[in-house]
């Protein structure tokens, strides 16, 4: 199946693939400075450049930890908890 | 057209038709027409108000059709063919019937326009989509079920109070904007109804229960019709009602914490229903034009996504047996088509530029950032953070790649479900590129842009950010069996001490009670017949015949009350409510 044949494809060449999408991050980061030259947003997160950059990163791996750190201190029970 | 059927006409009565056709195909074209003529109807109607009768002095409205039903009405029914396409291979009827009946209820909900209407057609949703979970046909499921039946008779019973009270206080039934100044206990109340089939905290607990045990083709209609016709009837009653944008905000959040530990890919999608419902709820909350419209795209675009995450997760369940993550993991090998399928949906509700949640979400968020509520959106843009991880990544990752081999083998599902992915998924990508398509159909006229550079890149880069940080930490995102706590240990639990109170308190005066009942009670009934017996026999002699049998009657009756059966109460709890109501009415 074709489809299946790019699945492969891409997974063979996981190094580039690793390698274009970093370029891929920091042309992202480059551009959001670009369009916030001259410009004025609402709040002051609409004026920091690169804002939501730290926002995704930050946000996620504090959203693992948390859960994963509340599920073990006492969320998580056995599969069969309520019988 | 100035003739108007109401489209819950072809759902009930064609499905009432299925049993009777034993032909397979012909049976299969009916499961297809009925949803086809539900879409012609919805595409003829004109605005208005139809099929209005008086009853009881009070006016009943089945037909109120405008632009915000019509919205909801048009999803409810292009969910109704991808859903019939999906299900086909089902042979059941009963299966067939309770989901259309439920599909019938829903859109008699969303064209009611008076409370006693949407009230009848909200207990007939609860009623047939419980069957949908019934028909897994597995102990968990069928505790589910009840469960999930008595926590909706429970909100219905809410909306039904409110209603009465609303009705002492305004003296009228109709289902109008209610604005937050003048809402009193009658108004909270209704609102506590509509919010629990909205599954608004704290009261979500029955979704991520119930959903997750439904049969495979169930669960794709149960995610797209109980909890937006709450939206819809939220966004009809209470916009502006600022526990709304609260809540709404915190089920956001609150859904994808819960999507990030579990483990059974379809729990992951039921907690993000409630994330997802979140904005719908926060934008009817803030209550802006832009909002409320955005409430309604996202209803619009989520009812499509989410099916669609159902059914690409339902497909791995009905080949594999299973849609636990620490059970699966390489099947992209054995099915490609389903897990891009998959990805699709999952890229749509993370909200990809393309794709249906980035032109539907975006509203709601950017509406909070009109209204000056910094932390609602930082928030919500939180909560896309983990849509995006759990959904997104987490489940793609862990299902269809994580292992080089797959413990389970298996093979693409069949023809039928593989097509109902494909028309859904071009859908999400036509409403992505395309969004006035969804727009021209919003209730109100609000110039609204989601493709601007500056939106464009603040998604792309919680997003591209999001799948770095998961890279880095996958090993700590590891599956796990497990099972997490939530609102629903209160009851569940809460009904053991019942039963512990049960045993070892009424129980005991129930048994003593029981003793005189056998042994007086009894005795004199008993007597009694005797006497009635000989009475009739000696005395009167064929003269007075129904006394022996009116006896055994009352014995039969008394009898039937003691069964213990629980649809013996529920119906009998019903027949109370029919004559409370009637009572009410007759006061009134």
């Amino acid at each position: 199946m074709n489809v299946l044949k790019y699945i492969e494809a891409l997974r063979n060449n996981l190094s580039a693939l690793k390698k274009v999408l970093i370029v891929y991050l920091i042309v992202l980061v480059i551009y959001d400075i670009v369009i916030h030259i001259g410009a004025h947003g609402h709040f002051f997160v609409d004026n920091i450049p690169g804002f939501w950059t730290l926002f995704g990163g930050i946000g996620c791996f504090i959203l693992i930890k948390v859960a994963k750190g509340i599920a073990h201190a006492f969320l998580s029970k056995d599969e069969d908890f309520y019988g | 057209m100035d003739r108007w059927i109401h489209p819950a006409v072809f759902f009930f009565i064609g499905s009432l038709l299925l049993p009777l056709i034993k032909n397979e195909k012909a049976k299969k074209f009916i499961l297809l027409l009925i949803p086809v003529l539900g879409i012609i109807d919805v595409a003829l109607m004109q605005e208005g108000i139809y099929g209005s009768f008086s009853f009881l002095n009070i006016k009943l409205i089945f037909g109120r059709v405008d632009k915000l039903s019509l919205v909801f009405a048009w999803v409810f029914v292009i969910m109704a063919f991808l859903g019939a396409l999906y299900a086909l291979h089902v042979k059941e009827d009963g299966h067939h019937i309770a989901g259309n009946f439920y599909i019938g209820s829903s859109l008699g909900a969303i064209f009611g326009g008076d409370y006693i209407t949407v009230f009848i057609f909200w207990e007939i949703m609860a009623f047939s989509s419980v069957f949908l979970v019934w028909f897994r046909k597995e102990q968990r499921s069928i505790e589910a079920g009840y469960r999930y039946l008595l926590v909706h008779v429970f909100g219905g019973l809410l909306f039904l109070a409110g209603m009465m009270l609303y009705y002492y206080k305004t003296g009228s039934m109709a289902f109008e904007r209610i604005l937050p100044a003048n809402a009193g206990i009658a108004e909270y109340l209704i609102l506590a109804g509509f919010s629990l089939n909205a599954a608004v905290l704290p009261l979500h607990a029955w979704l991520p229960d119930a959903y997750p045990e439904a049969t495979v083709e169930g669960a794709v209609f149960m995610c797209a019709f109980t909890t937006k016709t709450a939206v819809y009837v939220l966004a009809r009653g209470f916009p502006g009602f600022e526990v709304l944008a609260i809540l709404g905000t915190a089920m956001t959040v609150y859904g994808v914490f819960y999507a990030v530990i579990e483990n059974d890919m379809r729990r992951v999608l039921a907690y993000h229903i409630i994330s997802q419902v979140g904005y719908m709820v926060a934008g009817v909350g803030i209550g802006t034009e832009l909002s409320v419209n955005g409430a309604c795209a996202h209803a619009f675009a989520h009812i499509l996504y989410k099916a669609l995450l159902f059914m690409g997760a339902g497909a791995v369940l009905y080949m594999t047996g299973t849609a636990k993550l620490t059970r699966l993991g390489g099947l992209y090998k054995y099915m490609p088509l389903t897990m891009i399928f998959y990805i699709v949906g999952a890229i749509s509700i993370s909200g990809f530029p393309l794709f249906s949640g980035f032109v539907s979400k975006s509203m709601i968020v950017a509406a909070a950032h009109e209204e000056g509520r910094l932390i609602l959106m930082l928030l919500m843009n939180l909560a896309g953070i983990g849509t995006f991880l759990s959904v997104g990544l987490k489940v793609t990752y862990f299902a269809f790649f994580s292992k080089d081999e797959a413990p389970i083998k298996t093979t693409e599902p069949p023809k039928n479900m593989l097509w109902s992915m494909g028309l859904t998924s071009a859908l999400c990508f036509i409403i992505g590129i395309y969004p006035d398509s969804l727009y021209v159909l919003l209730p109100y006229h609000v110039e609204y842009r989601p493709y601007t550079l500056s939106h464009l890149s603040e998604m792309l880069q919680i997003l591209s950010f999001t799948g770095l940080i998961f890279f880095l930490l996958v090993k700590k995102l590891s599956p796990e069996e497990k099972l997490n706590l939530d609102m629903d240990y209160f009851y569940r639990k809460g009904g053991r001490a019942f039963m512990f109170v049960d045993d070892m308190a009424i129980a005991p005066v129930d048994t003593w009670w029981g003793n005189i009942y056998n042994t007086v009670a009894l005795k004199l009934l008993f007597l009694k017949a005797k006497f009635a017996y000989a009475f009739d026999r000696i005395v009167i002699d064929g003269i007075v015949d129904g006394t022996a049998l009116s006896v055994r009657m009352a014995g039969f009756l008394v009898r039937k009350l003691q069964t213990g059966r629980v649809q013996a109460y529920i119906g009998f709890a019903v027949f109370i409510l029919v004559v409370v109501i009637w009572f009410a009415l007759r006061m009134g």
